[in-house]
């Protein structure tokens, strides 16, 4: 389990994150959404500590990450994969290498059983015929369910997801949502900031809405997109919607 | 006397300058392998947070800029003996004098590579759990030092042409070996000419060598 007690965030005197507290289950998937700027990402990089908290506590699974040095944010990293809206592929490395560079050199898993594991995984996303391409030979879509496979590669028990379908073209935003939907289905722990409210609706346990740093709504999917609570968060639905 | 008959005076001593560039090649590329490693390495800590080890390392750098490149090979050449008590070969001091000299100009040439990369190749390899030493060698190094393959070439001619400095001390490069024979025959215009030529080419070649290189590794783009 995924806690956020009291979380506070600035950026010299700019504050954007304050006061937020919320609690990801086993399991759950928590679709965050909010107006630009609203301080999703920095929430977001805060849970697997690409941010430092500036007050408040992170629990995952008992522990609090905001105390953790160097060594164990390690641990982090391990337990809590992370997807970009830029992909963020290595450039110079094949998909295969893409998909065994972190589990040999962190989890020091043996090249084979690494690889065996990428086809694997490259299979489940649909891509195994990219084995031994380089990443600029592939498109949005296929560039992000690399990644999402490569986040995967690491087992994480947690899965988060910084707008993964905002940086594709329209065509390519399905063949990814699939993906991601899949994942939930088999139980896979995820949050996700997205502006694809269907994929919320449709996939999500619980919607967290963000505006100016702070979380104004958390509801189901049914009644937050049915029956918002807050004026910013009806006229945000009526923009998007 | 005319031009030609100057050169068939020395015909026999140009194959003695052209062999200058095996000298000069040496110096240059020893010097660029101690100038790349000590780049990287400063490079590294100029961007790291480290604050003494990047301070050291832009104070590095702007002595061995803010100086000029004769002086220096002078200093190590003729003065270090004198402190250390050891002489040095004039080979040893041209390749120090270069080497370390060529490593303060690498460390800018790669810190500008290292801050090319994309920022999201830093946060990823971070997000993944990669260690921060195995980052900046299998991921960052590697796409910077693409980047600046063109800079980097660049260094290595002006280092090849810059070598010519080390006939100060006696080294017998190309340069060297064409005043030699110059001397010995009172005669500038020809042996000066074959060294100039062969510089010339020495140096079309690295260029081209250079673009079909980057050409080559381009290509994973
Ligand atoms: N590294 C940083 N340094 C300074 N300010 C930052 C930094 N990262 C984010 N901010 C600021 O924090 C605020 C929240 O940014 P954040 O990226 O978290 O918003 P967001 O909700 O993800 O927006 P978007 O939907 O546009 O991605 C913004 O005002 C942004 O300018
Ligand atoms: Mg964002």
């Amino acid at each position: 389990m995924i806690k956020v007690d009291h979380l506070y965030k600035s950026f010299g005197n700019n504050e954007v994150l304050s006061d937020i507290s919320l609690e990801i289950k086993k399991g759950d998937v928590v679709a965050i959404i909010g107006p630009s700027g609203s301080g999703k990402s920095t929430l977001l990089r805060c849970i697997n500590l690409l941010e430092l908290p500036s007050k408040g506590k992170i629990y995952i699974d008992n522990d609090d990450i905001t105390t953790f040095n160097q060594r164990n944010v390690i641990k982090i990293r391990e337990k809590v994969g992370m997807v970009f809206q830029h992909f963020h592929l290595f450039p110079h490395k094949t998909v295969m290498d893409n998909l065994t560079y972190a589990p040999i050199k962190v989890k020091q898993t043996t090249k084979s059983e690494a690889q065996e594991k990428a086809i694997k995984l490259l299979n489940r996303v649909g891509l195994s015929d990219k084995v031994d391409s380089y990443p600029s030979r592939l498109s949005g879509g296929q560039k992000q369910r690399v990644a999402i496979a490569r986040a995967l590669a690491m087992d994480p028990e947690y899965l988060l997801f910084d707008e993964p379908t905002s940086a594709l073209d329209p065509e390519m935003v399905k063949e990814v949502l699939d993906v991601m939907m899949s994942l939930a289905k088999q139980g896979m722990t995820m949050a996700v900031v997205t502006h694809e409210m269907g994929f919320a609706n449709k996939v999500a346990d619980k919607v967290i809405f963000m505006d100016h740093g702070q979380i104004l709504e958390v509801a189901s999917p049914n009644e937050f997109f049915n029956h918002p609570e807050t004026d910013r968060a009806k006229e945000f639905l009526e923009k998007v919607l | 006397m005319g031009i030609f008959s100057g050169f068939s005076l020395i015909a026999s001593s140009i194959p003695y300058i052209i062999n200058g560039v095996w000298t000069t090649l040496e110096i240059a590329l020893v010097s660029a392998i101690i100038g790349f490693v000590l780049g990287v390495i400063l490079s590294l800590f100029k961007i790291g947070n480290i604050k003494i080890l990047a301070w050291l390392s832009d104070f590095y750098t702007s002595i061995f800029r803010g100086t000029p490149l004769i002086l220096q090979l002078t200093l190590v050449y003729f003065a270090t003996p004198q402190l250390i008590g050891y002489d040095i070969s004039a080979f040893l001091a041209a390749i120090i004098t270069f080497g370390f000299n060529s490593g303060a100009y690498m460390s800018e040439i790669i810190r500008s590579g290292i801050n090319a990369v994309d920022k999201g190749q830093f946060e990823a390899a971070g997000a993944l759990g990669v260690p921060y030493w195995s980052m900046m060698k299998d991921i960052i190094l590697p796409q910077a030092i693409k980047k600046i393959l063109p800079a980097m070439m660049n260094e290595f001619i002006t280092l090849t042409k810059e070598s010519a400095i080390v006939s100060t001390i006696g080294v017998l490069d190309l340069m060297r070996r064409a005043q030699v024979v110059a001397a010995e025959n009172s005669l500038y215009f020809p042996p000066l000419i074959v060294s100039f030529a062969v510089y010339y080419v020495l140096v079309m070649i690295l260029t081209i060598l250079g673009r079909l290189f980057e050409r080559r590794m381009s290509r994973s783009d």
